[in-house]
């Protein structure tokens, strides 16, 4: 068998396990929102409820279609899917699609700046500390690490906002764009300036797993065979590291980066929150807390797919890095 | 070993690396917020720097759905870009907008406005009845939170004059003619909601959305001529609110309470009074009833008129507004004080323990084995009350009242329950809500039986056909001033009423104040009283907002 074959039987599993895992996390999503006991459309009438009479309730129940049965709703909504129409959003009253687009690239941009540096720098952090062991360098970093895993993303975006925004003024407190400027006018510079603070948020919150991660990967790794063989001949330090350590603990560490998107979606939910950043953070929130299915399915849709192919590049890299798994997709 | 002495340097430069974050959270954890030092500017951010005639506000949360009064933008405040046909002054009186006359038929079903001639659209076409009726016509089938239910038609006979026929009289049909802004019917398409075009002081210039909207005066505008030329509105949370305005880069910022002790450098604190009212709702049936959708319903403490007068008239408001809203509050005795609908009359001396304690005297209420709770017919004086939880003023104010209750014997067991589960609930057990609208409607379907338990309307089920009889009066009226006199008969006529001195189905206690901090010098005009909500009301006469020349 051919290494062609080998690859599109693997791809044409991958895409067959991609679909059965989005119409398994639709569905499952579709009934916890039924469970929920948010009422969509008090929650989208909001505080002038009491101005409503129960006919434009009706009215209202009647235009998103929710006085079908579950099911027919379900069914409806999974038709649409196929023909490509993710259906309108009651809350933003644009379609689902146009929203997720908008916002996509804006989250994709600050999820890749942190994603980068939280894996350099927890890498680089992980692998010092397991390198110098149990000295003052390691406690520091596992402290650092600890403390940093135990605090809420919005904590420290409130903190990093404090200081950076208010305190000391370097950076903007919010938004993706300088206030009242008008969109011609707005550079790149501009942009990563206002996505700094958010960036940084994310990735202080990302470094502290991957730091520990490696570093306990590492240790075990120093404590094999041919580490103390290393050793014997005289190879210390970075050498060492470099020759022997790094190619061990290098496939941990990028399945770590990998499976890390699901938490990088989780945290820039609440990183945008905070800084009014415009990505699909926002849009996720509002849907859940006031029941707009379709926008929320198409939320959840998309972000599984963007898990599961963050899952899936992490396999193809160890196939592609890993000579004895290469072999075996070849044979 | 030494082979690479960079690696020593390495870990020197990390060790000093972790210093630096140690001592960067530590400073963080010292000082709350304080005020910006000098070295931060009033507009010291990178970007525009905001001129005289420019404003940068952050007041309030994004209108998710745009800028489309179809669907209800503008419907709490005021649409900004768009006009509607009539509007209320700062007193809240009725005022003409785009409307030059309007009248009601005698029977209340036919409502005749004639409009002004010499509007434009921001982009230069005339606005014409035919463009109210298409707004009117547009908004009835929108399905959004704008009721229209009531309009059987809307025609345009000419240029100048627009007919709406309703299926019942309804007075309160004028709020709708208040705040539905008209749209342009040659200029209304599927995205209109992200660009508006309307006859409103300013047009939108630019939506980034979830960040903010830029916003120029409109020079088409038929009335008076704004000082500001361009607008920046900020959709910030709460506390990304207040750091901006700490950090000096907003002029306006709508702020919570908790952070109405904090002062802030070159801001004042603007206090502005509302109508967002917080007050405890009775059941008013014995229990054993059951609600419109057959949930249980009832409680036999709250059903009698002792325990409810009893409990209004002991609770010091003036207290539990010093106390819980920082003194940024007003005793609340209605659910619309002050308004033009409300009952002088219907205040009343609070803060008497004696009085209460006669009134549950004379209603049988004593306390027979010593407990500090008075028992009437084997039923102990005590009762639920609930609130929407994680809401702290709600909590705080819940407490308090419980204290100061408790002190007549009567016992209020105070607990916070999510929404979903209150309203289950709220049919047989008092709870803690807030109203507060610019629309009588809000007092009927408060107290009205036509509808009672359904929703939220009534969920007392109070029933008194002398207060349904006013109010549907008052319904029928074919003015505003023919109808107010009625809403406050309603409440009471000397005889009964939904006030304390009628039959108190509710216990009002404090109208909340909304704050903003203004920078200083910026004089934001006189303020209407503010409805339910909070920040966006206050933009409803941005266009007599100016610089205090004296002090800037």
């Amino acid at each position: 068998m051919t290494g062609r074959n080998g690859w599109a039987r693997f791809v044409g599993f991958k895409v067959l396990r991609l679909v059965s895992l989005l119409v398994g996390v639709s569905v499952l999503s579709f009934i916890l929102m039924q469970f929920s006991p948010v009422d969509p459309i008090e929650a989208y009438i909001g505080g002038d409820m009491i101005r409503v009479s129960a006919e434009q309730r009706s009215l209202i129940e009647e235009r998103w279609g929710m006085n079908e049965s579950p099911t027919e709703r379900l069914l409806t909504w999974g038709q649409a899917l196929i023909q490509g129409d993710l259906g309108t959003s009651m809350i933003y009253r644009q379609p689902v699609a146009d929203i997720i687009q908008e916002r996509f690239m804006n989250s994709v941009a600050l999820m890749a700046v942190a994603w980068l540096l939280s894996g350099i720098f927890g890498f680089a952090l992980g692998v010092v500390a397991a390198m110098r062991r149990n000295s003052k360098l390691d406690r520091l970093i596992c402290w650092y690490c600890y403390t940093l895993a135990s605090t809420p993303v919005f904590w420290i975006a409130l903190l990093l906002l404090m200081v950076f925004g208010v305190w000391l003024g370097w950076l903007p407190v919010g938004l993706g764009v300088p206030a009242g400027m008008s969109a011609d006018q707005v550079t790149w510079g501009d942009r990563a300036i206002h996505m700094i603070l958010p960036a940084l948020t994310l990735s202080l919150t990302g470094v502290a797993s991957i730091a520990l991660h490696t570093r306990q990967k590492l240790t075990d790794v120093l404590e094999s065979d041919y580490i103390l063989f290393a050793r014997a001949r005289g190879e210390r330090g970075f050498q060492l590291f470099r020759r022997h350590g790094f190619r061990h603990v290098v496939l941990p560490a990028i399945t770590l980066q990998f499976a890390s998107f699901s938490e990088l979606f989780g945290g820039a939910v609440l990183a945008e929150q905070v800084f009014s950043y415009p990505g699909l953070g926002q849009a996720t929130v509002q849907a859940g807390l006031r029941g707009d299915v379709p926008l929320l399915l198409g939320l959840v849709m998309c972000s599984a797919i963007f898990v599961f192919t963050g899952n899936m590049v992490a396999d193809i890299l160890y196939r592609m890095i890993d000579p004895r798994m290469k072999e075996e997709l070849m044979s | 070993m030494g082979r690479f002495s960079w690696r020593r340097g390495k870990r020197k430069g990390r060790t000093g690396l972790g210093i630096l974050l140690v001592c960067s959270i530590g400073l963080s954890g010292c000082a709350q917020g304080t005020a910006p030092t000098a070295s931060s500017t009033e507009n010291g951010q990178p970007g525009t720097t905001p001129t005289k005639d420019e404003l940068v506000l952050a007041v309030g949360t994004e209108p998710e759905g745009g800028f489309d009064p179809t669907t209800g933008w503008g419907q709490y405040g005021s649409p900004l870009f768009q006009s509607t046909l009539l509007k209320r002054d700062a007193k809240l009186q009725l005022v003409n907008d785009l409307a030059t006359t309007y009248s009601v038929s005698e029977d209340g079903l036919e409502w005749t406005v004639t409009l002004r001639d010499d509007v434009k659209f921001s982009d230069g076409e005339p606005l014409t009845a035919e463009d109210v009726k298409f707004t009117f016509e547009t908004a009835a089938k929108s399905g959004s939170v704008i009721d229209l239910t009531n309009m059987a038609d809307v025609k345009a006979p000419d240029d100048r004059t627009v007919v709406f026929t309703l299926k019942s009289p309804q007075s309160t049909f004028i709020s709708l003619l208040t705040t539905l802004g008209i749209v342009p019917e040659h200029a209304y398409g599927a995205d209109y909601a992200e660009h508006p075009v309307g006859s409103g002081p300013y047009k939108l210039v630019q939506w980034d959305k979830g960040q903010q909207a830029i916003v120029e005066a409109n020079e088409e505008y038929y009335g008076s001529k704004s000082a500001f030329h361009k607008l920046t509105f900020l959709y910030l949370d709460e506390d990304a609110a207040f750091a901006a305005a700490q950090a000096g880069t907003v002029d306006i910022a709508a702020i919570p309470a908790a952070f109405s002790k904090q002062q802030v450098n070159g801001m004042t604190l603007e206090a502005v009074k509302t109508v967002d009212n917080r007050g405890i709702m009775f059941p008013m049936q014995p229990a054993g009833a059951k609600s419109g959708d057959g949930l249980p319903a009832g409680n036999d403490v709250t059903s009698d008129l002792a325990i409810r007068q009893a409990v209004n008239v002991v609770i010091d408001r003036k207290a539990l507004v010093e106390g819980v809203l920082e003194g940024y509050g007003r005793p609340a005795y209605s659910v619309s004080d002050d308004l033009p609908w409300s009952n002088a009359e219907a205040v009343f001396m609070d803060a008497s323990l004696e009085e209460a304690k006669q009134i549950l005297a004379a209603g049988g209420w004593v306390d027979a084995d010593g407990d500090g709770i008075v028992e009437k017919n084997g039923v102990k004086a005590e009762f639920n009350l609930l609130y929407f939880a994680g809401d702290l003023t709600r909590q705080s104010l819940a407490l308090a009242t419980a204290d100061m209750v408790a002190q007549a014997g009567i016992k209020i067991n105070v607990e916070g329950k999510s929404r979903e589960e209150t309203k289950k609930m709220a049919y047989s057990n008092a709870v803690l809500f807030g109203w507060g609208s610019h629309d009588p409607l809000e007092t009927y379907n408060l107290y009205s039986s036509t509808h009672k338990g359904e929703g939220y309307y009534n969920v007392g089920l109070y029933s008194n056909p002398v207060v349904d009889s006013w109010m549907d009066k008052a319904l029928q009226a074919t003015s505003e001033e023919e109808a107010l006199p009625f809403w406050q008969k309603a409440e009471w006529d000397g005889t009964t009423g939904f006030s304390y001195q009628g039959d108190a189905p509710w216990a009002w206690l404090v109208n909340i104040d909304h704050l903003y901090l203004v920078t200083n010098g910026l004089n934001i005009g006189e303020q209407q009283i503010h409805p339910h909500g909070h920040g966006w009301p206050v933009t409803t006469n941005l266009e007599e907002w100016s610089w205090d020349n004296s002090t800037k």
